[in-house]
C-alpha cells in the first residue's frame, strides 16, 4: 500500500514559490491562507537553503491526536485529512503541528477563528470525490483523478517530490549519490520518525 | 454528513442525528468564504468578489468532469523568456485549471510562482475593463471607436505640427512575434524609427556586443544545453529568481556532470546559494573581473590556441589591454582576491565545455556593450563557443523579448536585423509589396538645427531613432539638442511599464510635456499612476497572450505557437486588431495589410496571426526566420514529447524527426526545405543543413591594420582552416551572393523559378542579390546543399573596431563609490548617442567634485524578485503573487543598518544623488549584500517619494500591491552604443524614517 | 515537568526573537572563498542544535507577513501533544475527581456544618445586590467556561462515544463560542470582584490564627473572623490570581496572532489548562461549602441576608463592626 509523503530536496529548491501559487491556483485558496510556504534558512548567508513546507501527512499525526472533536482521518494512502464540518476552529492542531500546517481564516472580531484549512495532498475531503462541495471546502482532489499534488508536479527544479514514500526516497537517494551532497530529507524525522539514509 | 473514508467507524445515534443539522456543511462553506473575504478587507484589500467567482467556477467545472467538455489548450507562459508551456483546462469558455505540461522539453511540466499562477491573469479583477480617457483629470469610459478616432486625430494633428518623429511608438516584449512585427511595420508606415521595446533596457547591450563579435545577437546555446556543461559561470544573473525553470537544467547539469557553478555577483543571490563558488564583486567592475581572468589564462597558457588562430580576429589587440589588469590592479578595482579569480579562470579554461550565463547585472551599465564584449572574448579565448555545453547563454527577460527584438522593435533595425540602409528598406518594400518611395515619403524632413545640417527624408529614414531609456529627455530637452524635426509630443505605449527606466522624477516632468499619452495594456501601468495629467491620456484594454493566438520566441531562439485559451475578457482586444484599427484610422491599413489575411474577430475583421507569420517567413532570410511556418510550429507543439531534453532533437520516426524543438533560428530556406533549425549557433561539428554553422563574417572579408612602426598589413576576417562538417569549401568564405554562386558554378543548381525571382530582385545588378534578400530562398538552398553556411564562414571579432571602445576597458561608473579610481579609469568623454547628448564625463566629474560618494556612501543595485516581473503591474495585480511580496524593500547589510539604527522591517528613506529624489521602503537587513551595498527590486510602482498614488489609477484597476520604484533614485548614465541605462550602480544614502 | 519544559521553550522563543537564533556555519566575509554547496545548512545539524533551553524551532525568513510562517520545523509540538494528551488529562482528573472525593469524604465524616446555636430568625445583610450580581455573573460564566473547557479536554473520551461525532462537534462548536464570548463578562466580573472585595481580603495575622485553629471545619468552635475569614480569602485570591492567569492566557489563545508564536501559544495553553482545572477543583470546594456543606451559607449569595447567628459564628468581628457602625438595628443587638 502506497504511503504518500512529501520530500523537499533543499539542494534543488530555489524558493521560486511555484508550489505556493500552484497550490493557490489548484485549490482556490484565499488570501491569507498558506497551505504551502517556502522558508529560507540562513537567508543571505553562504549555505542558505530554502525548503518548501506544508502538511507532511505525518505518521501518528499530532494534529489528529490532539483534536478535541476528532475531525481528522487518514486515507488509505495515509494522507491526513480533516472534516471542516466537524472542525470547531479551536487551534489545537496548530499548537501541536511541528510544521505550522494548519491555517485559519483570520477574522477581525474575537473568538471566531474559522474552520481550519490545510494541505490535503490534493486529495480533497470527506465529501464525494470530485464533487463541487468537496472542491469548495477542501479544493481539488487530484489523487482521485490519478494525479499527484500540483505543487510537486509544478516544482520548477523538481525539488519538491510527492508520492509513495519509498519511491521518492529512492529518487532522493539516487540524486544524493550521484551529486555527492544532500542536506537531508527535511522534516522526515519529525513527521515519519525516519530519514532517508544514504 | 457521514465521513466517507471512516464511515464504518461511525455510529449514529438519535442524538447525533438531531444535532447533526447544527454543523451543516452549507453554513460552513458560506462562512468560510465570507470569513476569507472579511479577512481581506481587514488587510486593506478587497478581493472577495473575484475569489468567490473563481471558486465556484472551478467547482462547477470539476463537477462536470472531463467528459463534459473540458478542453485542454497549450500556450506559453507570458513572463520570462524560458518559454514554459502552459496547459490550460477550459470549460464553457472559462479557464478552470492548469495542468503540468510534462511533454514540453523546456519546462517538463514545471513552473515558477508566476507560471503557476497565470490563470489568474485572465480572471482579471484588476484589468482595464474598457477604453478610458482622462477628462479634466477624471477617468471616463469611452467606446473603442471613439478611442481610436480621437487618438488617430490627435496623432495626425501632431504629425502635421511636429512631424512623424514626434510620436514615440513604444512596443513590448509581451507582443507575440506577429504583434511585434505588425507594430514595427506600423512604425515604418507611420514614418518613424522612434520605435522600441523592453530589449532596450534588458539586453540591448548584449545584442550589440554579441552581434558585433560573432554575427547574431542572441543566446548561442539553450537552457537545455546547459545540461552538457562542466563549468558554468553565472555573472550578473540571478536565474533562480529571474528564470527559475532554467535552474532545472543548470542544477541537473551540475549534478550529473558534477559541474562547477561559479557565481559572480555583488549579492549572494539565491542562485549563488547553489553555486560551488561564489565570488563577490563590486558592482560595475565586470570588465576588470573578466580581464583579470584573461590575464591568468594567457599568463598560464590556458587559452585555446587553435580556436583563436582559426576562428578569432584581433585577440592580440585585446591582450595588450588585458596586460594592464594584473591581479593587484584587479583586486583594487573589483575586490576579488587573486587566488579566487585565478581558480575561476583556470576552471573555466580547463574544465570544458564551459558556458557563461549573464543577465542584466552585466548589461545594464554605461559600459554594458563593453562588458558583453569582454565576456565574448573570454569565451573565444577559451574556445567555448559553438559546441554543446559551451557558449554565451544569455538569459533574456520577457516571454518574447527575443522575438520582439528579432522583429525589429528597435530604433536601429527593420525586422530581422535588416538595418536601416536603403537595401534593407528596399527588401522590406518588396516583401510588403509597396514602393520604396512610398515608405520614404512617410518620413520627416529635418531642418538644420543645433549646428547640424538639414536632413532629407532618405537620411532621416536611415537614422536610428530615440531610445526608450531617454524618451523624456527627447520630450524635455531644448529642441536644438534633439536631432529630429521637433521634440516628442506623443507616447503610444503598448505593454511597457513606466517605472522600469531610471530617473523617474525626470520622467514625471516628461509626462507633463506630452500632448498625447496612450497606454494600451492589460493593466494601467505606472505611466498612468505617475502622471498628474488632466487630459490627452487614453487607456486601451489589451488582452494578454493567453487571449489570442500567436508565436513567441524563447531566449534560446526556439519559437513556440501559443493557442488562444479564452476570448479576450471584458472589452479588451488583441494587439493585432488595435494596430489594424489604428492603421485604418491613420489611412495606411490598405497598404500595410495588403497581403495579410483578415479574419472575423471579437470586434470585426482582424489580422490573422498565421498569415502575419507567413509574411515574416517571406522576408526573414537574414536571420533564418523563414522555415518556421505556422504549420511546422503547431506540429512541434502537438509533438512536444518527441524531443530530447538535452539535444532538443526530434525523435526518429516521429513527425518532427530531426527538427530541433521550436525550430530555433536560423531555420534556413523555405518551410518545405525542412531545415531543422539551429540549436547551437556557430557549431562546426554539424552540417549547416542539419543545424551547423560558423561565425558570421559581417564586417568585411579583410582588414587593413597599421602596425606600430606605421607599416600596414592586410589581415583576413574569414575563418582559417575551420569550416562546418560536410563543407565543400574547406576554409573561410564570405557571405553568399548570386555573384559568388556564379563563380563557384553553383548557380546552375537554382530552379528556374528561383532564378527568375533573383533576376527580378537584382534588376541590372543580379550578382548583388544575396542569401539575405533572395525572396526565393534559392541561394540559401543551394548553399546549404553544398555544405556551406549562407552567411559565410568568418572569424569572430575580439576587437570590434566600429564600436566606441573597440577593446573593452574598465571605466568607473558615473556615480562611482571610488572617486580615487576615476582619474585612472574615467567614463567616456561626452558624446551623442542616438539623437541626443550622452554626457558621461560631465556627470561623472560633477559627482566627483560634489563629493557624492561621501554624502551617498552606499552602492545601490537592483534586480528581480521571482514573484514579479518587469514593471510589475500585471504580477502585482495577481492576488496569488501579490500575497507573497507585499512591500517594496531595500536589502541592507547588518553593519550599515547598525550604523544607521535601522531595524529589519522598518521603513527607511533611500535617497539618491539627483533631483533630491528619495524613496520610502522597508529595510530588509541581510548579509546577502556586502557592507556598503544595497539592493532594491525594480518591480514596484504606485508610490512616489513617499506618496501613495493609488488614487491615480482608474477605479478598480489599481494593483493589489504598490510600492516605490527603485528608479526614483537611480541616476543618469547611458551605454554609448545602445543608450542602455545604468540600472545597477548608483549611490544612495539610507536613513531610518 | 512538562510545564517547566514549556516555560523553557518560552524563553527559547524570546531568545530567537532577540536575535540569538541559529548561527550560520560560515559568515559572509567579503572575499573569503565560499563554496555555498559545500557549506549548505543540513537538517540534522539544525535538529541536533535543538536542546532544552536552547532554540526550540528551526526557522528562517519568509516573504509573507505572517511571522509564524517563518518557522519550518517545531519539534516542540510533540511535547505539547504529550502534555495535552497525558499530563493535562491526569492533572485534570486528579484536580476534579480528587476534590470530589475529598468533598464526599468530608461530607461523610463531618456532615453538614450547622449553625451551632440554630438560626436566630433575624438576618443581617451580608451582600448587597451589586455584590451578588458580580458574584453570580462571574460564577455563571465560570460554570459555562469550565464545562466547555472540560469538554475540549475530556469530551472526546467521555461524551463523543455517546452522542456521536457530528453531534459532539456541533455541541463543541457551541461550547467554543460560549467559551470565547463568555470570557469577556467573566473577566469583567473578575475585575469588579477584585475592586469590590479586595479591601476585606488583605491577609493578616488573624487569618493565621484562623488557619491554626482549623478554620471551624476541623474540631470545635469557630475562630474569630472579620468580613472574610482565612478560607474565604483563600478562595478570593485563588479566584483573582487564577482568574487573572486564565484571562491572560485565554486572551492570547483568543487572539493567537498577538501571542508571538506557537511556542508561546503552547505555553499559554498549558497555563490555561492547568490553572483551569485547579481552579475548577477549588471552586467545587467553594461551591460545596457555600451550599450543601454548611447551613446558612448559601443565603449570603442567595438573598444576601444571612442569619445573625450564622454571621456571629463565622464572622463575629465583622458583625461587631457592623453594629458599631449602626448598620444593625439596636433591637437586634438587644435581642442578643
Amino acid at each position: 500500500m502506497a504511503r504518500m509523503k512529501f520530500l523537499c530536496d533543499a539542494d534543488r529548491c530555489i524558493e521560486c514559490n511555484a508550489c505556493v501559487t500552484a497550490c493557490k491556483n489548484e485549490n482556490e485558496v484565499p488570501w491569507g491562507i498558506n497551505r504551502r510556504r517556502v522558508v529560507t534558512i540562513n537567508d543571505g548567508k553562504p549555505g542558505e537553503r530554502s525548503i518548501s513546507m506544508a502538511c507532511m501527512h505525518c505518521t501518528d499525526a499530532p494534529c489528529a491526536a490532539v483534536c478535541p472533536v476528532d475531525c481528522f482521518y487518514v486515507t488509505v494512502d495515509k494522507v491526513v485529512l480533516h472534516s471542516k464540518d466537524l472542525c470547531i476552529g479551536c487551534g489545537y492542531c496548530f499548537y501541536a503541528c511541528p510544521f505550522g500546517a494548519p491555517q485559519y481564516p483570520k477574522v477581525g472580531n474575537f473568538g471566531s477563528r474559522g474552520k481550519m484549512d490545510k494541505c490535503t495532498f490534493c486529495a480533497g475531503g470527506p465529501e464525494a470525490d470530485l464533487s463541487p462541495a468537496e472542491f469548495q471546502k477542501y479544493g481539488s482532489n487530484r489523487l482521485a483523478e490519478g494525479k499527484l499534488p500540483l505543487c510537486a508536479e509544478m516544482c520548477s527544479t523538481k525539488s519538491l517530490l510527492a508520492g509513495d514514500g519509498d519511491i521518492i526516497a529512492k529518487i532522493y537517494k539516487e540524486r544524493v549519490v550521484k551529486r555527492g551532497y544532500g542536506s537531508g530529507a527535511w522534516g522526515w524525522k519529525t513527521a515519519y520518525k525516519e530519514t532517508v539514509a544514504i | 454528513m457521514l465521513i466517507k473514508r471512516k464511515s464504518a467507524d461511525v455510529t449514529r445515534g438519535k442524538l447525533q442525528a438531531a444535532l447533526g443539522g447544527l454543523s451543516s456543511g452549507v453554513m460552513d462553506r458560506r462562512s468560510f468564504l465570507r470569513r476569507s473575504g472579511s479577512g481581506l478587507v481587514a488587510g486593506g484589500v478587497a478581493l472577495a468578489g473575484g475569489l468567490q467567482i473563481g471558486a465556484v467556477r472551478k467547482a462547477e467545472a470539476a463537477g462536470m468532469g472531463p467528459a463534459t467538455g473540458t478542453k485542454v489548450v497549450k500556450n506559453i507562459c507570458t513572463h520570462c523568456s524560458v518559454g514554459c508551456t502552459v496547459k490550460a483546462e477550459v470549460a464553457n469558455g472559462v479557464w478552470v485549471g492548469q495542468e503540468p505540461a510534462w511533454e514540453s522539453p523546456i519546462n517538463r511540466g514545471t513552473h515558477c510562482a508566476k507560471g503557476a499562477s497565470v490563470r489568474e491573469l485572465v480572471h482579471g479583477d484588476r484589468r482595464i475593463k474598457y477604453p478610458m480617457k482622462l477628462v479634466d483629470g477624471q477617468w471616463t469610459r469611452i467606446s473603442w471607436d471613439q478611442a481610436i478616432s480621437e487618438i488617430g486625430d490627435k496623432m495626425m494633428d501632431i504629425r502635421a505640427k511636429s512631424g512623424a518623429d514626434a510620436a514615440y511608438l513604444l512596443g513590448s516584449a509581451k507582443f507575440s512575434n506577429e504583434g511585434a512585427y505588425l507594430f514595427r511595420k506600423f512604425a515604418a508606415f507611420w514614418g518613424t524609427n522612434n520605435v522600441d521595446h523592453q530589449a532596450r533596457i534588458c539586453h540591448s547591450t548584449t545584442v550589440a556586443g554579441v552581434a558585433n563579435t560573432w554575427g547574431y545577437g542572441a543566446q548561442t546555446n539553450s537552457y537545455n544545453d546547459i545540461r552538457n556543461s562542466k563549468t558554468v559561470i553565472v555573472m550578473g544573473s540571478n536565474a533562480a529568481e529571474a528564470h527559475p525553470v532554467s535552474m532545472q537544467h543548470v542544477l541537473s547539469g551540475k549534478e550529473i556532470n558534477r559541474a562547477n557553478v561559479i557565481v559572480f555577483d555583488p549579492r549572494m543571490t539565491r542562485t549563488a546559494a547553489h553555486a560551488t563558488e561564489y565570488v563577490r564583486i563590486r558592482s560595475g567592475t565586470d570588465i576588470a573581473v573578466i580581464w583579470g581572468m584573461m590575464w591568468h589564462i594567457f599568463k598560464n597558457g590556458w587559452e585555446d590556441k587553435d580556436f583563436i588562430k582559426s576562428r578569432v580576429y584581433g585577440m592580440e589587440t585585446v591582450l595588450k589591454e588585458v596586460e594592464k589588469y594584473d591581479p593587484k590592479t584587479v583586486e583594487e578595482i573589483t575586490g576579488v582576491p587573486e587566488a579566487q579569480l585565478k581558480r575561476a579562470a583556470e576552471t573555466f579554461a580547463k574544465i570544458k565545455p564551459a558556458t557563461f550565463i549573464w543577465c542584466m547585472g552585466v548589461t545594464q551599465h554605461t559600459v554594458g556593450t563593453a562588458n558583453v564584449r569582454a565576456i565574448c572574448n573570454l569565451l573565444l579565448a577559451t574556445g567555448n563557443v559553438g559546441s554543446d555545453g559551451s557558449g554565451a547563454n544569455i538569459f533574456r527577460g520577457h516571454c518574447n523579448v527575443q522575438g520582439a527584438t528579432d522583429m525589429g522593435l528597435d530604433v536601429g533595425n527593420l525586422p530581422l536585423y535588416y538595418g536601416l540602409v536603403e537595401g534593407a528598406w528596399r527588401h522590406w518594400a518588396r516583401v510588403w509589396d509597396v514602393s520604396y518611395d512610398y515608405l520614404q515619403s512617410r518620413f520627416d524632413e529635418v531642418p538644420a538645427k543645433g549646428g547640424r545640417p538639414a536632413r532629407p527624408r532618405k537620411a532621416n529614414m536611415e537614422l536610428s531613432g530615440h531610445t526608450s531609456t531617454r524618451w523624456f529627455d527627447a520630450a524635455m530637452l531644448p529642441s536644438e539638442q534633439v536631432d529630429q524635426r521637433d521634440n516628442l509630443k506623443a507616447m503610444i505605449v503598448f505593454g511597457h511599464g513606466g517605472n522600469t527606466i531610471p530617473r523617474v522624477p525626470d520622467a514625471v516632468k516628461g509626462l507633463e510635456k506630452l500632448e498625447l499619452l496612450v497606454v494600451a495594456d492589460p493593466h494601467p501601468t505606472n505611466f498612468v499612476s505617475l502622471a498628474q495629467r488632466k487630459n490627452g491620456t487614453y487607456l486601451l484594454p489589451i488582452c494578454t497572450q493567453f487571449e489570442c493566438d500567436g508565436s513567441r520566441t524563447c531566449s534560446n531562439r526556439s519559437i513556440q505557437w501559443g493557442e488562444k485559451v479564452v476570448d479576450p475578457i471584458f472589452e479588451s482586444a488583441n494587439d493585432y486588431w488595435v494596430i489594424y484599427k489604428l492603421a485604418q484610422k491613420l489611412g495606411f491599413a490598405g497598404d500595410m495589410f495588403k497581403n495579410i489575411t483578415l479574419v472575423k474577430g471579437k470586434y470585426g475583421d482582424e489580422p490573422q496571426p498565421e498569415s502575419v507569420l507567413r509574411e515574416i517567413n517571406r522576408g526573414g532570410w537574414s536571420t533564418g526566420y523563414t522555415g518556421q511556418s505556422p504549420e511546422r510550429l503547431k506540429l512541434h507543439m502537438a509533438n512536444q514529447d518527441k524531443f530530447d531534453i538535452v539535444s532538443l532533437r526530434g525523435a526518429k520516426g516521429s513527425p518532427v524527426e530531426n527538427d530541433f524543438y521550436g525550430l530555433p533560428w536560423p531555420c534556413w530556406g523555405t518551410p518545405e526545405q525542412k531545415h531543422p533549425g539551429t540549436h547551437v549557433l556557430y557549431d562546426t561539428s554539424l552540417e549547416p543543413k542539419n543545424g551547423g554553422g560558423a561565425f558570421r563574417p559581417r564586417f568585411g572579408v579583410e582588414r587593413e591594420e597599421t602596425l606600430p612602426g606605421g607599416a600596414k598589413r592586410t589581415v583576413t576576417l574569414l575563418a582559417e582552416g575551420s569550416y562546418p562538417k560536410g563543407s565543400e569549401i574547406r576554409d573561410g568564405y564570405p557571405e553568399f551572393t548570386m555573384g559568388i554562386l556564379k563563380r563557384l558554378g553553383w548557380d546552375k543548381d537554382l530552379t528556374p523559378a528561383e532564378a527568375a525571382t533573383i533576376a527580378w530582385i537584382g534588376g541590372n545588378n543580379i550578382d548583388a542579390v544575396s542569401w539575405a534578400n533572395d525572396l526565393s530562398g534559392g541561394i540559401q538552398r543551394v548553399t546549404l546543399a553544398h555544405g556551406c553556411v549562407p552567411f559565410g564562414n568568418g572569424k569572430a571579432r575580439a576587437e570590434a573596431w566600429n564600436l566606441p571602445d573597440p577593446v573593452p576597458t574598465h571605466r568607473e561608473p558615473i556615480y562611482s563609490p571610488r572617486p580615487d579610481l576615476v582619474a585612472k579609469w574615467p567614463a567616456r568623454p561626452d558624446e551623442r548617442t542616438l539623437r541626443i547628448p550622452n554626457l558621461h564625463t560631465t556627470f561623472q566629474k560633477a559627482a566627483v567634485e560634489k563629493g557624492v560618494a561621501k554624502a551617498f556612501p552606499i552602492i545601490l543595485t537592483s534586480g528581480r524578485l521571482v514573484e514579479y516581473e518587469g514593471g510589475g503591474e500585471e504580477t502585482r495585480s495577481n492576488k496569488w503573487l501579490a500575497e507573497l511580496q507585499q512591500d517594496m524593500f531595500v536589502e541592507i547589510n547588518p553593519a550599515d543598518a547598525a550604523e544607521r539604527g535601522v531595524k529589519d522591517g522598518q521603513f527607511v528613506w533611500v535617497s539618491g544623488p539627483e533631483n533630491n529624489s528619495r524613496a520610502r521602503v522597508k529595510a530588509l537587513v541581510t548579509e546577502r549584500v556586502g557592507k556598503g551595498v544595497a539592493f532594491m527590486p525594480f518591480h514596484f510602482g504606485g508610490w512616489y517619494q513617499g506618496v501613495d498614488q493609488r488614487g491615480n489609477y482608474p477605479k478598480g484597476t489599481d494593483p493589489i500591491v504598490l510600492g516605490e520604484s527603485v528608479n526614483t533614485v537611480t541616476t543618469y548614465g547611458y551605454d554609448p552604443v545602445t543608450a542602455m541605462h545604468e540600472g545597477k550602480v548608483t549611490l544612495v544614502q539610507i536613513a531610518a524614517v | 515537568m512538562r510545564l517547566s519544559r514549556s516555560i523553557l521553550s518560552l524563553f527559547a522563543v524570546l531568545g530567537v526573537v532577540l536575535g540569538l537564533g541559529l548561527s550560520s556555519p560560515a559568515t559572509a566575509q567579503q572575499n573569503a572563498p565560499i563554496n555555498p554547496t559545500a557549506s549548505s545548512v543540513r537538517e540534522d545539524q539544525l535538529l541536533n542544535a535543538l536542546k532544552p533551553g536552547g532554540a526550540a524551532e528551526i526557522g528562517g525568513r519568509i516573504s509573507i507577513p505572517d511571522g509564524t510562517a517563518a518557522t519550518l520545523i517545531r519539534p516542540a509540538g510533540r511535547e505539547w501533544r504529550e502534555f495535552h494528551q497525558g499530563t493535562m488529562h491526569l492533572v485534570g482528573a486528579i484536580a476534579i475527581l480528587g476534590m470530589l472525593a475529598v468533598l464526599v469524604g468530608f461530607y461523610l465524616t463531618r456532615g453538614k456544618i450547622m449553625i451551632s446555636g440554630g438560626p436566630s430568625g433575624s438576618t443581617i445583610t451580608r451582600f448587597g445586590a451589586f455584590d451578588r450580581f458580580i458574584h453570580w455573573t462571574t460564577a455563571g460564566c465560570f460554570i459555562v467556561l469550565a464545562v466547555s473547557g472540560l469538554n475540549i479536554t475530556f469530551g472526546k473520551v467521555l461524551l463523543m462515544p455517546i452522542i456521536g461525532e457530528v453531534g459532539f462537534a456541533a455541541l463543541s462548536q457551541l461550547g467554543k463560542y460560549a467559551h470565547n464570548y463568555l470570557a469577556f463578562p467573566f473577566m469583567i466580573g473578575l475585575a469588579l470582584m477584585f475592586l469590590a472585595w479586595v479591601k476585606d481580603n488583605i491577609p493578616g495575622m488573624i487569618d493565621v490564627q484562623w488557619f491554626a485553629s482549623g478554620g471551624g471545619l476541623v474540631g470545635k468552635g469557630h475562630p474569630k473572623a472579620k468580613r472574610f475569614n482565612g478560607g474565604q480569602k483563600m478562595v478570593f485570591w485563588s479566584v483573582i490570581l487564577g482568574g487573572a492567569a486564565l484571562s491572560v492566557s485565554g486572551w492570547y489563545l483568543l487572539f493567537p496572532y498577538t501571542a508571538g508564536g506557537v511556542l508561546n501559544l503552547q505555553f499559554w495553553n498549558v497555563v490555561h489548562g492547568i490553572v483551569g482545572v485547579v481552579l475548577i477543583g477549588a471552586m467545587l470546594a467553594h461551591a460545596y461549602i457555600g451550599s450543601i456543606g454548611m447551613e446558612g451559607a448559601f443565603d449570603a449569595m442567595g438573598s444576601g441576608e444571612v442569619d445573625l447567628n450564622w454571621a456571629r459564628e463565622h464572622h463575629i468581628l465583622w458583625v461587631e463592626d457592623e453594629m458599631k457602625k449602626g448598620v444593625i438595628p439596636a433591637r437586634l443587638q438587644a435581642a442578643e
